[in-house]
């Protein structure tokens, strides 16, 4: 097992005695143990070595990078030498023809759907997944499913002032939120989203060709596809635990005119209960055998894979608990 | 599983010890490290050391765990290296 | 009859499947499969790593005796210095796989045998004390040859070969994958 690290504080990353060392701003070092990082996420200026990027590079370990609102910013990736040359010819076909297109991204949405409805009837609300599922089967062309897509979440949004007991979430507002559960969702969006580039660095597939999401889109577009999926799990279901147990509060957050964000105490309360359900395990019903949700996300990409092979049709995971 | 090591080597070794297990466990104060290792890791940091100690003179203790769980871990005084994947 | 560089090279390019190829036929055709289409996994699988430990841990002497020819990896040789010929050592985990062992290495000696080099294999399983000897003959030439000739027809086709559960599934690094 490897383990993702967080760096929310300002520092320097350098290499000691073969492993890798974070010193922060006030000199306090921290060694890491590098045989066991899996991940790093900076959420502050860190610097590196160039005698830690051979390190990093040497054990395929990814440097993610967030901006100021916990925007994603850019990953560092030494190698990406999982390649399989059928895979990618695979991977576009399954692009070029609009059917297989189709398919992919309906299922896709499909995913997001029926997890949002689940999330909802933990609070007993009322979700008409049937409607949407339905619409989805009508429609032909990507900005439709897209249209269907964004209707059904909006949908789910909506919903959310009645789940949220101790913040208002009124309106999706993005770069920059404008109130404190906004902001929770932006930073856990992005942060999901460096977690399933993580994932899809360790399978053949290429993240920069995507199915729902335009290529041109983002670098990894792929990741923004199977984060859809997951969002609901991942993302939503932890900021409803934070905010509902007030496990975060609004001292956590720094205010300005019109904008909101987490500040550093915040950050590291949601990053370390991310962190925990990442590593949590449920039993996996098809391979009987205990995964974790990080890796769930790993198998995501297997299905993917499969999938666009010919191996076995993709169906997006539904969490079922 | 879980894994704690305690050494006793000789000084022209000691830092060599120190720094093979570094790479793989998080360091808790003086001659100790802690931390989860898989078993083909763990299988490596008993080898790794092997070649590093004098059979004849140092020593190394492992304790070992399955899982943390069965662990308790108590700390009195100053924390030295708080375990952490937040920093 | 001694070889030519010319003899060499018109061997070594028709001798284009992997002893692991060979092995993996016989465990799984999805995982074979896979492999040949650069799908492999077998990276930071804890089977994989424990028996990447063995190899080097075991018959530490012979660690730096692998021995590379083109398409094939052989873990150790040595010189059988009665007879004069070259062992071929193959050190395995445990003899479940016996049948694909057997095949891998028979299949290192028909190679060497191509290339004009007489041989004789071994397996080593040191977790159980046990060695395995094995020698070409006529006999298991010809059930050797059909094997090579399907694995390259594996390769150069469409085919698609979906997974189908084994006993011995959960241990492969290939299981996630496969079952997921």
């Amino acid at each position: 097992m490897k383990y993702n690290k967080y760096l929310n504080s300002e520092g320097k990353l350098y290499r000691k005695e073969n492993t890798v060392y974070f010193m922060d701003t006030k000199g306090k070092k921290t060694p890491i143990p590098v045989e066991k990082i899996y991940a790093l996420y900076c959420y502050k200026e860190v610097s590196f070595t160039s005698s830690v990027v051979i390190l990093l590079a040497k054990y395929n370990i990814p440097i993610h990078y967030f901006g100021r609102y916990g925007n994603y910013v850019g990953t560092f990736y030494p190698k990406g030498e999982n390649y399989s040359g059928k895979v990618i010819v695979q991977q576009s076909e399954n692009y070029l023809n609009s059917d297989k297109r189709h398919y992919i991204a309906k299922e896709f949405v499909k995913g997001s759907i029926l997890n949002i409805s689940k999330n909802l009837s933990r609070y007993k609300l009322d979700y008409d997944k049937e409607k949407y599922i339905t619409a989805l089967q009508k429609v032909n062309r990507i900005t439709d499913i897209m249209n269907v897509e964004a209707l059904m979440r909006n949908d789910y949004y909506n919903n959310f002032d009645n789940i949220f007991k101790n913040f208002k979430y009124e309106k999706r507002s993005r770069r920059p939120p404008e109130n404190e559960i906004n902001a929770l969702i932006s930073f856990g969006n992005s942060l999901l989203y460096s977690t399933v580039i993580s994932e899809i660095f360790n399978t053949h597939l290429n993240p920069s060709v995507s199915y729902l999401h335009e290529p041109y889109e983002r670098r990894y577009s792929l990741a923004l596809d199977i984060a859809d999926v997951f969002k609901p799990i991942f993302v939503d279901r932890l900021i409803f635990n934070l905010v509902n147990k007030k496990i975060i509060n609004e001292n956590h957050f720094e205010k300005d005119l019109n904008s909101c964000l987490l500040n550093d105490e915040g950050r590291a309360i949601f990053l370390s209960k991310y962190n925990e359900r990442l590593q949590k395990t449920i039993k996996h019903r098809k391979l009987n055998r205990n995964v974790s949700y990080q890796r769930l996300l790993r198998l995501e990409c297997y299905k993917l894979e499969k999938h666009i092979m010919g191996i076995e049709q993709y169906e997006p995971f539904v969490i079922w608990w | 599983m879980y894994a704690i090591i305690v050494y006793d080597v000789s000084v022209e070794r000691v830092n060599k010890v120190k720094k093979f297990l570094r790479t793989y466990m998080t360091w808790v104060q003086n001659s100790v490290f802690e931390g989860e290792l898989t078993k083909s890791e763990f299988e490596t940091v008993k080898i790794g050391l092997k070649n590093i100690i004098d059979e004849d003179y140092d020593s190394v203790i492992i304790f070992s765990s399955n899982t943390s769980k069965y662990i308790n871990r108590k700390i009195l005084g100053v924390d030295k290296n708080e375990l952490t994947d937040i920093l | 009859m001694k070889k030519t560089n010319i003899d060499f090279e018109k061997e070594l390019n028709k001798l284009n499947v992997r002893g692991i190829e060979i092995n993996y036929y016989f465990i799984c055709k999805t995982k074979l499969f896979l492999f040949m289409n650069n799908m492999g996994l077998e990276k930071n699988h804890e089977n994989v790593e424990l028996g990447k430990l063995l190899h080097e841990t075991s018959y530490r002497s012979n660690k730096d005796k692998e021995v590379i020819i083109n398409k094939i990896a052989i873990d150790f040789i040595k010189k059988n210095k009665k007879e004069d010929f070259i062992e071929i050592h193959e050190v395995k985990k445990s003899d479940k796989m016996e049948l694909a062992d057997y095949y891998q290495i028979l299949y290192y000696i028909y190679y060497l045998k191509k290339l004009g080099i007489e041989s004789k294999g071994v397996i080593n399983y040191p977790n159980q004390n046990k060695k395995k000897e094995i020698t070409l003959n006529d006999e298991n030439i010809k059930n050797l040859i059909p094997v090579i000739q399907e694995i390259e027809k594996i390769r150069n086709s469409n085919l698609i070969i979906p997974p189908k559960k084994k006993k011995y599934c959960k241990k492969c690094a290939y299981y996630e994958f496969c079952f997921s």
